[in-house]
């Protein structure tokens, strides 16, 4: 392509052809005025704002969407472009309301900006206002359309980056609004309140509702959100130490643009007047504030003693997938060489082991193989037993606009309708817990009608006959009859994966929470392997990371069997690594998984506990019996924002500090490790948790030489041997332009998008033949299948979306969904109060009818700490990742 | 009377097999495909704009945009008789403002509503082009000029008899 030479404003500048003549004056730093131009939008030339004149004929051109022509000779600033751009911004202030001093945009205006860069005082036309009324009772956002420009932004947003479409123009000439479908209120529309036509809206049209401050804000901090593992970057906007206002943030390789209702309103956590300022120590059964120096020297004393009467193995700590990656290595430093244990697990092991292991065996990297922007390019997207929508927005939204922009086929997997139907080409609908026969079934059609790739499969993979031989059970009837989906599907949707020239497997807790998980995700890595969909840069197998920092924590070795980086402890040369590192010796026993740590503390052989981050009471299954364990240990020590359930029952609380308050790096979904820094001092006496770790070494008298999380960054660098960590880069915390930590998309190590450059770790891939075991025969008396879930408005259980006052406000219950025709049989109206119960537990909540679910089906979400789902299920756990099932349960509805 | 207008089941259905006629997934079918649908029911029911939506692959709320914006296309049940007053410069100067106050009164309703029984529809024009006959108006395509309260009332009369 030759570049194009045009003037602009009397300098010769080229581009390619293609370019606009904005975007060439913002490479050639020329400042052109936009309201309704934002790069990751289609322009669309509405406002008029960025005009320019051609001097060759004089025609006025708006260079958002004029493309550079040769010969064109543009000026961006003469005197009638300057005029021009005068009235068009005088006719919108004539029909702008008089309320700029008590507009909640304030300084951050755009139209304001201009009108005051462009020296427009007062307005000498007349005023014509357009009223509108303020509208929306949703705790979110408000919408003032006096004060719409019509730039449509906003619309863009929702239509091209969210794919909600949820408004779009509605009326025309002076009545045109950006309106819903009949113009109804925001919460009883598709709207998802995301919050990025927020974050867009140039005017005071869009603003947020109910945050704690008015005004500018001070500083603005470039953080990573701390919900789902999806790991968008965000800016905290602070004020007088507050977290003010979050907006997306500026590294935009994740979220685009975008973030989610929770990224985008439900952080207010941080201020949350439930959080812990100093610690607490139970006595008498009721908890008293001490400080710093008692609690920590407590828990050394009684950490030590019991170490001293029962041996280093009575001990157990539970880490964080919430935590940073500093914090977690720290902490398995702590267990490993000051309590001298391998007892070390963390939350990971409920939703994330399956992934672990069963992609560890298979390709030899435990995690998703490919970046959210390969998701994007793919042609077919395989989505199985994951509802991004709610789990993990951003991928959900990078789902729909594969299939909406780039013409990406959908396949959709899943017992249950979720709202990515609406964009699904092909929508199976197997029985519950039936995957591995399913996925074995495709495989078995694939290979039959000759659709793999077999070249790939004879260089880059390894035990194809035996997985081929296993397969031989696995006909059409029989995973018909199984699954209860049509043989017309199966092969419809084989052909559909393996015909595909890049295809992606995107799945999630509704393949890893399952019993037979591990099996799942090895079936899946099998059908990749099969159709060599690994190792390019577009498609691959997507591992939906339930939490912030899941892939981290088992990155930074918070296992039982693992050292960091995946060192196993049993290997001998690992450990010499880490005890030199150390000075000191680091024990060989493999430890104890979560809920084999329960097991021996019921059995009083684990005398010990240090929870941090981790709320068991209500994320294990069967929390009763969960809670009556960890109320009788020993000692509990538990390290938390919030006296959660698990809290409560502890000896010592010890109160941490919130994301916003700490610097370290969390590891997102694909590998990313991006930065998290501190935007305000720690709460009262709250500390991150790095620092408690630190200081409770201290006080064991075995110190660990860390001052701050760069330094143990740099120290996870050097022993950890994973391409995607590395030191952080100059030392501006607080500078919001800071550079993501993350530099591997470019980097040579993976690849751009090829695991380690196309190749393998160990050269080549496994294929793991899986064999189909139904689930369990329900009990007689619960001919319910309850499935469980996230929701979008609430993260985990719930403990910091339950405590950020919007979120809770707008959903505030929880809730079973049941479909229309049970409920009539039951005579359960919406709205009534029932009783779920399983042969373990029961639990209280309202119906709630949906078509979403087929007959003998209940849905229910985790996140509500009032109603904890999971005392409905007993312990069962699969037999390699002794994880827990915790997706699906045999229950009874009854009317109360 | 209104049982006609109300969106039924086999309506609804019927919506769907036009739709399906149309559904290319191709966007530019949109308008042809409401035509269609208007034509055949008089408006396009609401309802039927998520199935619209669907078969053509854009969202709901860009479907109503879309008929939100061409005043040919309506949502709500139309008169047999569409009653078109004209509001140009020589009838106005002739007195078509009284005329239009005067059909307003004649059928009880206001510009661009539809009367309950819905034989008329109001609405007003910009220019007819017979300014000679002026203060003019149009009933179901047939030009009525010359207008004076009395040939209005003529044109009404069994309208208000019914009320």
């Amino acid at each position: 392509m030759q570049p194009i030479t045009i003037t602009l404003d009397g300098r010769e500048v080229s581009g390619y052809p293609g370019t606009t003549i904005l975007e060439l004056a913002k490479e050639s730093g020329i400042d052109i005025p936009t309201l309704c131009h934002a790069p990751q939008l289609t322009s669309v030339g509405a406002c008029r704002v960025c005009l320019v004149e051609d001097e060759r004929n004089s025609t006025l051109l708006a260079s958002c969407v004029t493309p550079i022509a040769s010969g064109m000779v543009i000026n961006t600033h003469s005197p009638r472009v300057i005029e021009r751009r005068k009235t068009i911004v005088k006719l919108m202030l004539a029909s702008h309301p008089d309320s700029c001093l008590v507009c909640d945009k304030g300084n951050r205006c755009q139209l304001r900006q201009i009108a005051s860069d462009l020296g427009i005082g007062l307005v000498e036309l007349q005023r014509i206002p357009q009223m509108a009324s303020i509208e929306e009772v949703n705790p979110f956002l408000e919408r003032d359309l006096s004060k719409c420009i019509l730039c449509a932004k906003c619309i863009r947003a929702c239509q091209e980056l969210v794919v909600e479409g949820a408004i779009d123009y509605f009326q025309r000439g002076f009545t045109t609004i950006p309106a819903t479908l009949n113009n109804l209120p925001l919460e009883n529309s598709e709207c998802t309140f995301c919050g990025t036509c927020v974050a867009l809206c140039p005017t005071g049209a869009l603003t947020e509702k109910e945050k704690i401050y008015r005004g500018t804000t001070q500083t603005v901090v470039q953080t990573t959100c701390p919900f789902c593992g999806c790991g968008c970057s965000i800016c905290l906007e602070v004020k007088d130490g507050h977290v003010a206002r979050i907006t997306p943030g500026k590294e935009r390789s994740v979220h685009k643009g975008t973030l989610c209702v929770r990224g985008s309103y439900g952080c207010d956590f941080i201020h949350s007047p439930d959080r812990l300022l100093k610690p607490l120590v139970k006595s008498n059964g009721n908890f008293e504030e001490l400080s710093w120096e008692e609690a920590l020297e407590l828990v050394g004393t009684q950490f030590q003693r019991i170490k001293d009467e029962s041996g280093c193995d009575s001990l157990a700590i539970l880490g964080s997938s919430k935590c940073t990656n500093e914090e977690n290595y720290l902490l398995q430093r702590f267990a490993r060489s000051v309590l001298g244990t391998n007892n070390i697990d963390n939350g990971g092991r409920l939703y994330n082991s399956a992934s672990c292991v069963g992609l560890g065996s298979s390709l030899g990297f435990p995690g998703t193989t490919n970046y959210l922007s390969g998701l994007e390019q793919s042609e077919l997207i395989l989505v199985i037993g994951a509802d991004p929508s709610s789990s993990a927005p951003a991928v959900g939204y990078a789902i729909k606009r594969a299939v909406k922009r780039q013409g990406a086929k959908l396949l959709l997997i899943d017992p249950r309708q979720t709202k990515l139907l609406m964009f699904a080409h092909l929508w199976v609908q197997p029985e519950v817990g039936t995957d591995v026969a399913l996925i074995n079934g495709l495989a078995k059609v694939i290979i039959d009608e000759g659709l793999l790739d077999e070249e790939f499969v004879a260089r880059s993979t390894d035990n194809f006959e035996a997985f081929n031989e296993g397969l031989k059970k696995y006909t059409l009837e029989y995973v018909e009859e199984t699954t209860g989906v049509s043989g017309q599907q199966i092969r419809a949707a084989a052909r559909l994966y393996a015909r595909a020239s890049r295809a992606a497997i995107v799945y999630g807790t509704g393949i890893t929470q399952h019993v037979t998980g591990t099996d799942s995700v090895k079936a899946l890595a099998n059908l990749a392997l099969l159709t060599g969909n690994i190792g390019h840069k577009r498609g691959g197998v997507y591992a939906l990371q339930r939490e912030n920092n899941g892939q981290g924590a088992c990155d930074m070795g918070t296992l039982p069997i693992f050292l960091p980086g995946y060192q196993s402890v049993v290997d001998a040369q690992a450990r010499r690594k880490f005890e030199e590192s150390w000075g000191v010796s680091s024990p060989a026993e493999p430890g104890l998984t979560a809920l084999e740590i329960m097991k021996q503390a019921k059995k009083e052989k684990i005398k010990g506990m240090y929870i941090v981050g981790e709320n068991p009471a209500l994320s294990f299954p069967n929390s009763r019996l969960i809670i009556e364990i960890l109320a009788s240990i020993d000692f509990l020590v538990v390290q938390d924002m919030f006296l959660t359930e698990t809290a409560k029952l502890a000896n010592v609380v010890l109160p941490a500090a919130s994301f916003a308050e700490k610097d370290g790096t969390f590891t997102n979904f694909e590998g990313r490790v991006q930065r998290v820094q501190k935007a305000i001092p720690p709460l009262g006496e709250s500390l991150p948790d790095w620092e408690i770790i630190l200081r409770l070494a201290d006080k064991i008298g075995a110190p660990m030489p860390y001052s701050s999380p760069q330094q143990v960054m740099d120290e996870i660098v050097d022993t950890c041997q994973l391409a995607t960590y590395s030191s952080y880069e100059g030392n501006g915390h607080t500078e919001p332009e800071a550079q993501s930590l993350y530099q591997a998309e470019s980097s040579s190590h993976w690849g751009v998008g090829r695991i380690h450059g196309g190749q393998f770790p160990k050269g080549f891939a496994r294929f793991c033949p899986v064999a189909y075991v139904p689930p369990t025969k329900a009990k007689k008396g619960y001919p319910f299948t309850l499935l469980t879930g996230g929701i979008p408005n609430h993260f985990g259980t719930g403990s910091r979306s339950s405590r950020s006052t919007r979120l809770k406000k707008f959903s505030p219950e929880a809730f079973v969904e049941i479909c229309e025709s049970d409920a009539r049989k039951l005579a359960i109206t919406v709205g009534e109060k029932v009783k779920v119960i399983s042969p373990v537990g029961e639990v209280t909540t309202i119906a709630k009818i949906t078509d979403t679910l087929r007959q003998g089906m209940l849905f229910m979400p985790v996140s509500y700490p009032e109603t904890p789902v999971n005392e409905l299920f007993d312990i069962v756990l699969n037999s390699e990742t002794k994880a827990p099932s915790l997706k699906a349960c045999s229950v009874k509805i009854e009317k109360l | 009377m209104n049982k006609a207008k109300t969106i039924t089941k086999a309506d609804l259905a019927r919506i769907n097999i036009i739709i399906s006629e149309y559904s290319s997934q191709q966007k530019w079918a949109m308008i042809p495909l409401l035509q269609k649908i208007q034509s055949e029911f008089g408006f396009i029911p609401p309802q039927s704009v998520p199935f619209i939506a669907r078969s053509l692959g854009v969202f709901p709320s860009q479907v109503q945009g879309v008929i939100s914006f061409y005043t040919q296309l309506y949502t709500q049940p139309r008169g047999k008789k569409i009653v078109r007053v004209c509001r140009g410069t020589a009838c106005h100067v002739r007195g078509g403002k009284t005329i239009l106050k005067l059909v307003k009164q004649h059928l009880d309703i206001e510009e661009g509503e539809t009367t309950p029984d819905f034989e008329y529809t109001l609405e007003t024009v910009a220019c007819i082009g017979v300014c000679a006959l002026a203060p003019n108006m149009v009933v179901s395509d047939h030009v009525h000029g010359h207008m004076n309260p009395k040939k209005v009332e003529q044109l009404f009369k069994h309208q208000e008899g019914e009320k």
